[in-house]
């Protein structure tokens, strides 16, 4: 004990002594400083993301069909959706999952997307105008369904008006730039008097003439990719405590609707330059960002001074009016064209940006569809489902949602929630029944497969059937097949209300389990595989990092990097220690020669110099953890900005506030002590074979 | 390589050149034989057939519809009907003018298609349905006779026309030398991307009252995917019917009221 106080004191008088140990003490500071403050980041997004998975759309547990091709990956994979295997029916799994003491909840899921496609403003107020017509003949026609024709009316012939101006012009913003004569004598009837004069003799005539001559000569509408997950949505509100509805209303028990992320909502829906005003706002108020210096809100500006068209589209003569005498009265100028007033008020800067902020949303936004789609509308969805036909729904838009923490983050703001009826709609599961028709029909058509390696020897070799024939001449009778059922069903499924019963037993593409204790995954995980195989259903059980896919394995290859240069660095320490304990050693032949002259044993030399070292790496060590320490609290104290939205998503929120486990510095403190004394084993064995006698000769 | 091997090349090559021009087709001939194969397809009233459709895709179970097919080739106008299986009923396309026009009862919404649409989800265009328009849409060019199996076939490059909108530029054509008719069909993307290979294993053929001839059409149209190679679409023209149709048939209102 005496002999180690001894050790100790000689280590720390030596500490200082050599510049040796001071490039030795900056490594392992370095080093520590890497393994506590890395560690801390990592360990803190780790935990930061769980809760951003676990509580938007994963839980804790996923369970899907063992037969799938693909692993799942609720938030997508490379090339789209993971392929998949449909469990057929969720009311088998519930009770099975739910049996285990661990589990808490069990939602059912699944994940698609679908490509939903709209019009331009021209196809999108003619549809509305046939559909009010479509009313008229069924209903009869009131003051108020007059007054909505005639506004709408008044709205397409403002669009032509605008469109033979643009032709006037020699505008190119006409579909593609040239137009035909024959496109010019229809905008030409179009504009005439004596067209709209005869419209309400044969409505349905005139439109098909809008339809097919004049919306096509806009721009194309847009096209837009939707991402959604089927689910029962009240369990799903109960059970991800991180969902809050933003606008709106919840969809109702038992009905079909969805519920669109507001993220979504804003960025794809919103009218374009509303939205970049938001955006600019959010920089300059969140961010402190300046128009003047940042070339992205600079963009932006530009933007919303030259694509005027959508916004110009949308007011109808009196709004247009209404429009010119706001900006004249904002703007103090007597400019009569609206593009050129709205492009002098959208030139914002940051002097006057606040102000014309406030007033559009106060005098323009009331004149606007500022939303493509109002809630409370039906959205049509498109779907190439499993089965190869192309399915198409009307579902209403109830509301819109959001993640608490997650609001700015594309990952979680791109997902949107749908029943799970009209999910299983457009994933187009094939019941018996369905595959009993399509082998009816396949009958009748009496096509035979061929192969197409051997296609053309199949159908032109010298077996083939002859090249001409004769067809049988008669009546073919159409009339039956169509019972107008797609007009009932279409009226059925908007007002139909399912019980839990019908929600559930039916396909899903997986469960989501929500456990009691967190703390016990990995068993409940295994246990829960194992009863899924004693009752002899093919699932597969996930953490919740494993379903989230690429996404999961984030943490996964962050720790891994972690790792690697934690490793490197400190192999290299190693090299480095070695070395230069090896100088010191020698540097230091007569002390120790001395030493052992006046009876030192060589145990006593080779502890002497592991104890300088271990005290070496301890005092640089700590020196290290220590600010290590105070970094991660200040950090934890003001948190990390998150800086760009596709962070908020690992950051769990816009700001990163990490906290430093014990384990870490732990784990730093042993990783420095094993690197130190591994260091200096050899440097330490050479000076304890250091004589007396050679220590004098040196000397000399 | 001496004087006298080089001059003997020579006239190898002139024979073999003068030989292929012997085969090779002049542009008119080429036309013509487009015109024929348009003119044998087009009936002067109206068109009625009932048609099969039958997918194969990768990884998927197949899938088969009934549909009817309406044309009323005066006009340039063409409707395609779905009527079975039950949810597909009722779904249809519309072609007005240059406009395709889609249609499902489900949502009751119109959609305009580009000509590269994939008629109900399917390889099938909408060309592959409509009246042949080859010699106006397209500039023929020869490669030559070939065979095709046991048939002899001219081989014909076509290019579309400018401004005219076809789902795709390039089109090579095996058609028999003896009947005339199509046999086979490669279309390529403008990156010259072969697309869809395309067979008519028989034409089958049918007298018009209002023609005053004959009317031919494929029993069968093979498609294959190039792109996706598992994928291939069968159209089974079972019978035609070429009485006169109603009037207003071809409408968004005539379609629509179908499945009201």
């Amino acid at each position: 004990m005496g002999q180690l106080r001894l050790l100790i004191q000689v280590a720390f008088r030596n500490l200082f002594a050599s510049r040796i140990n001071l490039l030795i003490g900056a490594i392992i500071f370095f080093g520590t400083l890497l393994v506590v403050v890395g560690g801390g980041l990592v360990d803190s997004v780790d935990t930061a993301m769980s809760r951003s998975i676990i509580g938007s759309i994963a839980g804790h547990l996923q369970v899907y069909s063992d037969h799938s091709k693909d692993e799942l990956g609720l938030f997508g994979q490379m090339g789209g959706e993971p392929d998949l295997a449909a469990v057929d029916d969720f009311s088998v799994i519930k009770p099975l999952l739910e049996k285990h003491p661990n589990v808490k909840t069990v939602v059912p899921m699944g994940t698609s997307g679908a490509m939903v496609t709209s019009g331009n403003t021209v196809d999108l107020l003619l549809a509305r105008l046939r559909e009010l017509y479509r009313q008229r003949v069924d209903h009869g026609e009131t003051p108020e369904l007059r007054e909505q024709l005639d506004s709408l009316k008044g709205h397409v012939r403002h669009i032509v008006t605008l469109l033979e101006s643009d032709l006037a012009n020699k505008d190119t913003l006409l579909s593609d730039g040239a137009l035909e004569p024959a496109d010019e004598e229809a905008i030409a009837k179009a504009r005439s008097d004596a067209f709209w004069a005869g419209f309400e003799q044969d409505p349905f005539s005139a439109l098909e003439f809008l339809e097919n001559r004049i919306a096509p000569l806009l721009p194309d509408g847009t096209m837009l990719y939707l991402r959604y997950a089927g689910t029962d949505l009240e369990s799903f509100q109960k059970s991800f405590d991180r969902m809050e509805l933003v606008d709106g209303q919840p969809v109702p028990p038992g009905k079909r609707g969805m519920l669109l992320s507001k993220f979504f909502y804003e960025e794809f829906l919103k009218l374009k330059t509303a939205r970049r005003l938001d955006l600019i706002k959010r920089e300059r108020d969140i961010n402190k960002k300046r128009i003047a210096e940042d070339p992205e809100m600079q963009r932006w500006v530009k933007e919303n001074t030259q694509q005027l068209r959508e916004f110009a589209l949308q007011l109808d003569p009196l709004k247009t009016k209404l429009a010119i005498e706001r900006l004249q009265n904002h703007l103090g100028t007597k400019e009569p064209n609206l593009e050129k007033l709205l492009a002098s008020f959208f030139a914002t800067t940051d002097d006057n940006f606040d102000a014309r902020y406030a007033t559009f949303y106060k005098d323009l936004a009331p004149l606007l569809e500022l939303y493509r789609l109002r809630l409370g509308d039906s959205l049509t969805i498109t779907a190439f489902t499993r089965t190869g036909y192309v399915q198409s729904v009307n579902v209403r838009i109830y509301g819109t949602y959001q993640f608490k923490g997650l609001e700015e983050s594309q990952l979680a703001g791109g997902l949107n929630l749908m029943d799970l009826m009209t999910f299983r709609d457009l994933y187009g599961y094939l019941t018996p029944d369905r595959k009993a028709e399509i082998a009816e029909i396949q009958k009748k058509s009496g096509v035979t497969a061929v192969a197409r390696e051997n296609a053309e020897d199949a159908l032109f070799g010298s077996s083939a059937a002859p090249l001409v024939a004769d067809a049988t001449p008669g009546l073919l009778n159409d009339k039956e097949g169509m019972d107008g059922m797609g007009h009932l069903r279409r009226e059925d499924l908007a007002e139909r209300v399912y019980n839990q019963q019908e929600l559930e037993k039916g396909m899903v593409l997986s469960a989501a389990v929500i456990l009691k204790d967190p703390s016990k995954l990995k068993e409940t995980m295994a246990e829960l595989q194992q009863s899924a195989k004693d009752a002899n259903l093919p699932l597969r059980v996930v953490s919740w990092q494993q379903a989230a896919g690429i996404i999961g394995q984030f943490v996964m290859m962050a720790k891994m990097v972690l790792a690697i240069a934690v490793l490197i660095i400190f192999v290299v320490a190693l090299v480095i220690i070695n070395n230069a304990m090896m100088m010191a050693t020698l540097q230091r032949v007569r002390e120790i020669g001395t030493m052992r002259a006046i009876g030192a044993q060589r145990s006593l030399v080779l502890n002497m110099v592991l104890v300088e070292t271990l005290v070496l790496g301890l005092v640089f060590g700590a020196a290290g953890a220590l600010l290590g320490s105070g970094l991660i609290a200040m950090w934890g104290h003001a948190g990390i900005p998150a800086g760009n939205p596709t962070l908020y998503f690992f950051f769990s929120g816009p700001r990163l506030h990490p906290t430093l486990s014990l384990g870490i510095l732990a784990a730093a403190f042993v990783i420095v002590l094993v690197v130190s004394a591994l260091s200096t084993l050899y440097p330490a064995f050479l000076a304890a074979r250091v004589s007396p006698l050679r220590a004098m000769q040196t000397d000399e | 390589m001496s004087l006298s091997k080089l001059l003997s090349a020579a006239v190898v090559a002139a024979a073999l050149l003068s030989a292929r021009a012997a085969s090779a087709l002049d542009t008119p001939a080429m036309t013509k034989m487009l015109q024929v194969i348009d003119d044998r397809q087009r009936n002067g009233g109206d068109y009625k057939a009932l048609v099969y459709l039958e997918q194969k895709e990768k990884d998927k179970t197949d899938v088969a519809r009934e549909a009817w097919v309406y044309r009323r080739d005066a006009d340039d106008k063409l409707m395609i009907l779905f009527s079975k299986p039950k949810g597909e009923a009722g779904k249809g396309y519309l072609r007005l003018d240059k406009n395709l026009w889609s249609y499902d009862p489900n949502v009751g919404k119109w959609e305009r298609r580009t000509e590269r649409e994939r008629i109900a989800g399917t390889d099938s265009r909408r060309a592959d349905f409509d009246e042949s328009r080859l010699a106006e849409e397209f500039e023929p060019s020869d490669k030559g006779e070939e065979t095709l199996g046991k048939y002899k076939v001219h081989h014909l490059i076509l290019k579309a026309k400018a401004n005219i909108d076809v789902a795709y530029p390039l089109v090579e054509l095996w058609i028999d030398v003896e009947s005339g008719n199509i046999l086979k069909r490669q279309e390529f993307a403008l990156s010259g991307r072969l697309m869809r290979t395309l067979y008519y294993p028989t034409w089958r053929k049918l007298f018009s009252e209002s023609k005053n001839a004959d009317v031919w059409f494929p029993d069968q149209i093979r498609i294959y995917d190039e792109v996706e190679k598992a994928n291939s679409t069968v159209i089974a023209i079972k019978s035609v019917d070429l009485h006169s149709l109603e009037a207003n048939l071809f409408t968004k209102a005539w379609l629509e009221s179908k499945s009201r």
